[in-house]
């Protein structure tokens, strides 16, 4: 239905999308994903000609909407596109709102329209509202009679570009009912959304957007419980991270300790894990760093909100060595520290680099 | 950390507070040698307020021990914290020393 290739847009000289290739099928529900600022509302903002692209081809129905001889108001009816913020007509009532589109740009009557328009709200559960004004809606209120404004154009698919990011939490799930209940019947869709429950139920496919480029695409499953790529994986997991380089066997011990507290603070973990957390590090470091020829650690705190885990990693540039194998290790109170108070320790010696990694236990 | 001493007899009562780490465990190493070369001494280590052991500190511990052995004197570990109770347990310490 859609089909998009090598699609880039440019402000000024920054890149804001980045080779974007993919494709929309009929019926398929997609949910866009990803950071802020990373592209997915200028995607969308793309595929309907609200932006221009810089360069790339977008094909509706196998017809290129960015050839100039492109009837573009026409392909643009193919699409709805809901926003963030309504952008509902103040001055029209509710009814009015649905029926202005169809009777100026589709040529329907206006009875037809409003009959139309009747239909839509009852889908919304807002007919009661046929004559209001926006002003007199609230925000999921608002929001739902954009959707439906957007189904009175008849479109093929809907765009919407984060439709509950502006409302209050209590009234987000109105919003998703309807989105759901579209989907149920089969309409052709592509959500940018932060609700990542959403996503995973109503979606078919998810597409994780970073840097400008659909960094990974897969169904549901795949994308929320068993990420390939690593932004993926941190995205999903909410991982918030915190890296510390030592490049000296004389490193101040106490300036790390004040910083992993400060960002163990910040993340409100545990005072117990936070605890263990600085014993492990000293005891690795105390092994570690007598053993190098030349200190270059780099030690890396991982945590996934969304797990309540912390990952400790220590990469040290040299030969190989590994504490774990290493026999003198055995009886080692530092060691018998680490292994007490962590679990899923793991070696790995990769181009001059020794990484040991591991989680603190609960 | 903080270590206050006191005498009575030929018992020193040694108060550590803060942490005993890779770097505070040198200056309580230094104390207790200054103590052995004026006597044999009966120790009693406090730590009421010791708030973070690594093994760093349980060496200096291992180390008097061995000393109080040698010479038919005595350590005594007190008031012991939870926090530091886990790292003397996990470490197989604890049956190894008197702890009250």
């Amino acid at each position: 239905m859609i089909r998009v290739e090598k699609l880039t847009k440019k402000f000024n000289d920054i890149s804001i999308l980045r080779d974007i290739t993919t494709e929309i099928k009929k019926g398929e529900v997609i949910s866009i994903i990803g950071p802020s600022g990373t592209g997915k509302s200028t995607f969308l903002r793309c595929l309907n000609l609200l932006e221009t692209p810089t360069s790339g081809t977008i094909f509706i129905d196998e017809v290129d909407i960015l050839k100039k001889k492109t009837d573009v108001p026409k392909m643009r009816q193919k699409m709805g596109m809901v926003f963030q913020s309504f952008n509902l007509f103040a001055h029209l009532t509710v009814l009015e709102n649905l029926t202005i589109g169809p009777v100026k740009l589709l040529g329907k009557s206006k009875d037809a329209a409003e009959k139309k328009a009747v239909e839509l709200l009852k889908l919304v559960g807002l007919a009661e509202k046929a004559d209001s004004f926006a002003d007199e809606l609230s925000g999921g209120q608002k929001q739902r009679v954009a959707i439906a404004r957007c189904l009175s154009m008849e479109p093929e698919i809907i765009l919407f570009d984060e439709p509950t990011s502006a409302l209050d939490p209590t009234m987000v799930s109105e919003v998703l009912a309807v989105i759901r209940r579209l989907a149920k019947e089969g309409m052709t869709m592509a959500i940018v959304t932060h609700e990542m429950e959403f996503a995973r139920n109503v979606s078919n496919r998810v597409l994780y957007m970073d840097e400008g480029i659909i960094y990974e695409d897969g169904a549901p499953q795949i994308i929320f419980d068993h990420p390939q790529k690593e932004k993926t994986k941190a995205f999903i997991n909410r991982v918030r991270s915190f890296v510390y380089p030592i490049d000296s066997p004389n490193y101040d011990l106490y300036a790390m300790n004040a910083e992993i507290e400060a960002f163990c603070e910040k993340h409100i973990l545990p005072k117990k894990m936070r605890n263990n957390t600085l014993l492990v590090l000293e005891e690795l470091l105390a092994l570690y760093i007598p053993k190098l020829k030349q200190v270059a650690i780099t030690v890396t705190l991982a945590y996934s909100e969304k797990k309540e885990t912390l990952e400790l990693m220590i990469e040290a540039s040299g030969d190989k060595m590994n504490l774990l194998d290493d026999p003198a290790m055995a009886d080692d109170m530092g060691m018998t520290i680490v292994r007490n108070l962590t679990e899923n320790l793991e070696y790995q010696w990769k181009d001059g680099k020794n990484t040991l990694t591991m989680a603190l236990r609960k | 950390m903080n270590i206050s001493k006191t005498q009575t007899g030929d018992s020193i009562t040694l108060v550590i507070s803060g942490r005993l780490d890779s770097i505070t465990c040198v200056q309580l190493s230094n104390e207790i040698d200054s103590i052995n070369k004026t006597g044999n001494f009966n120790f009693v280590f406090d730590f009421e307020t010791l708030d973070y052991i690594s093994s760093a500190g349980l060496r200096v511990i291992l180390t008097t021990q061995k000393h109080a052995n040698a010479n038919n004197t005595k350590l005594e570990i007190r008031n012991i914290t939870n926090s530091v109770r886990e790292v003397f347990d996990m470490t197989g310490l604890l049956p190894i020393l008197t702890i009250v």
